[in-house]
């Protein structure tokens, strides 16, 4: 048992943290409220300084393994709310692709990541509930396949190269690197100004040599990149969460009424105190859930543990902020609403807590 | 970071488990079950607690050359977890809390007569700490101990004295300076409770646990029997808190019970080809316990893995209290809406299920959101020590 932190990931977390508050002031995020939330700059600082190698194997040139290294990275964006959606790239491809490919375009993959090219995944579907199954086709014609379907909630897919998309087959199901000018995209407009799209495939063809993975392992591949996106966007949520929570200690420690902070009423402490509970189950439970997949490729009940919490407590942290400041809460000009939108966005994307009890309840009873 | 139980502590934890199954027999079992010895105090209980001495289980706390196993905290909780597990009433709060004390402060009477036979499992304690008008506020507390020649001369009232209906001494809180702040003035006592001076009436409760009103008439004790120095109680009473705390929240029962629900909804046919298990709304259930359980754990294992550590960190202490306590309330609810109206029949009605282990914990699990040191003093210590705001007034 040993909740500590090694100290490079220490420094990994200080460090983001001394470059993230630089480029993710009031002022910087202002620019990113309207028009394509993507900060170049920003992006390339990380990919300079070799954050967006963490989580890789060294043999790619990354920095190792640990995803609680990559937690880190998402934590730290979560929480200065910076302008950069990276779990299409660091999470879906890159980590699917280490996983579960071992010829030499994995190598190539990884080394592109690493030095900044942007990947990104195209895996959910509108009205699909079960993104294991997906409604998106390929026929198989020799060495070629041809996909067609839609895709939404997409990252990044105007800037982005290359789509890794799930799709369902005679083989069963495969995940597939298609090129992004061979498919039509639509921005999509969203809550948090996320840069999301839309992704239609009418008859693309790519070559067999496109599919990721070993033939017959598309299912796993997809199960593992589902439950890694899922707990790695939970500690993108806990970032979320954790400022917050901090903004609601400070300002009511601050805000005077009736001649006395307002932090010094019960009613108002004991709300932020819930808040900082509901934190520590959710920074608890994701933790779990990133060293288990740092041993299995698939530890569902533990990501969906993991979402469940994430999805709970970035609602009731939400509001409690926003109540908790009053007016302050939905002025644009103080930091707070960027997180709320941020919180409402991390609760539902992968499912709500609702839709994730359903499936998680399923597993426990069927003894899953 | 590493969250998951070393292959020592999995032994440990498979030993333990063995060693209980071989502890529990039929004759104890039958004997638990009966209201009057849910708590214990039983023959059966108290040959088991002889044997556990006997056999080294008593003493996990203790410093080694107090004749104690001087296991870690993570060790001590899995201890804790499997016996729980069981259902057996073990008395941590002698053998565990008060015992160590004894044996490092007391005096050689104390440590001799007391400590050795606490180890032995031949003696339990009651604890008198709380009193009418001193519940939260433990601080005010009004007992006297008055010195005199050749002892102290002891006086008042104590509240909620659990076991003390089988106990063989009380572990008192008691004023011995009336003129400094309240928690400076306070000294711990071992006192009889075969004194003439001692009695108790007994305070039964919604739970069907027996509790006690404690009295204490003129009840005189040689210097031997003071524990620390005078005036120096508070830090007694406080050192051990965040073990005891814990050991409240344990996630061992309530896990063991969700299981047994989870198996018996497994099996019970609700037509033709449905078992309840299939029901959305069960499976929903099912998945909220088990995220709220996951939770309990971990927030437990960092607790131990804060204190062996040797690190202080009041908030955590806290969360681990308020969330259990709150937990455990919401859990046997959402348990006892899978089984349904056959939760509310009790152990020796027709249709009861699980041995109405339910329909008894629901009862009893509401005493810890005050007990052990009430939420809301829980949640300023979080606001304060967590998050850094004021003081609440």
């Amino acid at each position: 048992m040993d909740f500590s932190e090694q100290p490079h990931q220490t420094e990994i977390r200080d460090s983001l943290n001394k470059i993230l508050s630089e480029h993710c002031s009031q002022e910087c995020l202002k620019k990113y409220d309207s028009g394509f939330k993507h900060d170049e700059d920003l992006f390339s600082l990380l990919s300079g300084n070799g954050y967006l190698g963490l989580g890789i194997n060294e043999k790619y040139g990354g920095s190792g393994e640990d995803l609680y290294d990559l937690g880190i990275l998402f934590e730290r964006l979560g929480y200065h709310a910076a302008p950069l959606s990276l779990s299409g790239c660091l999470v879906d491809v890159a980590q699917t692709i280490q996983k579960f490919n071992s010829d030499s375009s994995c190598n190539k993959i990884l080394g592109s990541i690493i030095a900044g090219e942007i990947y990104t995944s195209a895996i959910l579907e509108p009205s699909n509930q079960d993104p294991e199954n997906p409604a998106t086709s390929a026929l198989i014609e020799g060495n070629e396949l041809i996909i067609s379907g839609t895709k939404y909630l997409s990252e990044l897919a105007s800037i982005a190269k290359n789509i890794l998309v799930s799709v369902n087959s005679d083989e069963g199901v495969l995940l597939v690197l298609v090129k992004s000018d061979q498919v039509k995209l639509t921005e999509l407009s969203s809550t948090a100004n996320s840069p999301l799209f839309k992704v239609d495939l009418e008859s693309v063809r790519v070559d067999r040599k496109s599919i990721i993975h070993e033939k017959g392992k598309g299912l796993e591949a997809l199960r593992y990149l589902l439950q890694i996106n899922m707990v790695m966007r939970s500690y993108f949520a806990l970032g979320v969460n954790e400022k917050m929570t901090s903004l609601i200690a400070s300002y009511t420690s601050e805000r005077e009424q009736f001649g006395r902070v307002i932090g010094t009423f019960q009613a108002v402490s004991h709300r932020a105190a819930n808040c900082f509970i509901d934190l520590e189950c959710h920074r608890l439970v994701n933790q779990q859930a990133s060293i288990k997949l740092n041993t299995s490729l698939d530890c569902e009940n533990d990501a969906l543990v993991s979402k469940i919490w994430a999805a709970n407590t970035s609602h009731r942290t939400s509001y409690s902020a926003q109540h908790l400041h009053g007016g302050m809460g939905v002025d644009k000009d103080y930091v707070l609403w960027r997180y709320c939108l941020l919180a409402k966005e991390c609760e539902l994307i992968n499912g709500s807590a609702s839709q994730n009890i359903d499936r998680l309840g399923i597993n426990i009873t069927t003894n899953q | 970071m590493l969250i998951e139980l070393n292959p020592k502590q999995l032994k440990l934890r498979d030993e333990l488990q063995e060693y209980f199954e071989g502890l529990f027999t039929p004759e104890l079992k039958a004997e638990l079950n009966l209201p009057e010895y849910f708590e214990g105090g039983g023959p059966e209980f108290k040959k088991a607690m002889r044997t556990m001495g006997s056999d080294g289980w008593i003493g996990l706390s203790w410093k080694k050359e107090l004749g104690g196993k001087e296991l870690s905290p993570i060790e001590q909780y899995i201890f804790v977890e499997t016996i729980m597990r069981t259902g057996f009433p073990f008395p941590f709060l002698t053998t565990e809390s008060v015992g160590p004390m004894i044996a490092e402060h007391g005096s050689e009477w104390a440590k001799e007569e007391i400590a050795t036979k606490i180890l032995k499992g031949e003696i339990i304690f009651g604890i008198g700490y709380s009193e009418p008008n001193s519940g939260t506020d433990l601080a005010s507390l009004q007992t006297k101990a008055i010195k005199d020649n050749d002892g102290f001369l002891i006086n008042g009232q104590k509240m909620w004295t659990s076991l003390a209906n089988f106990s063989d001494y009380i572990w008192l809180a008691t004023r011995t300076d009336f003129e400094v702040k309240n928690h400076k003035g306070i000294s711990m006592f071992i006192v009889p409770t075969n004194d003439p001076g001692f009695s108790m009436s007994a305070i039964n409760t919604l739970g069907d646990v027996r509790t006690n009103a404690t009295f204490y008439d003129n009840i005189h004790v040689p210097d031997s029997h003071l524990v620390g120095k005078l005036n120096q109680g508070w830090s007694l009473i406080t050192s051990q808190l965040n073990l005891e705390r814990l050991a409240l929240v344990n996630h061992g029962p309530v896990e063991e019970l969700y299981k047994d629900v989870l198996k018996t909804a497994q099996a019970t046919k609700i037509n033709n080809d449905q078992y309840l298990s299939d029901l959305s709304w069960v499976k929903h259930n099912f998945a909220q316990i088990h995220s709220g359980i996951e939770a309990l754990k971990l927030i437990c294992w960092k607790q131990t893995w804060i204190m062996e550590s040797g690190q202080l960190n009041m908030a955590e202490a806290s969360v681990a209290k308020v969330y259990g306590s709150e937990f455990f309330i919401e859990a046997y609810r959402l348990m006892m809406e899978i089984i349904g109206e056959l939760s509310i029949l009790k152990n020796n009605s027709e249709f009861r299920i699980l041995n109405a282990r339910l329909e008894r914990m629901y009862r009893t699990a509401s005493i810890l959101t005050f007990g052990g040191g009430t939420n809301e003093v829980q949640r300023d210590i979080i606001a304060m020590a967590g998050l850094l705001m004021p003081r609440t007034r």
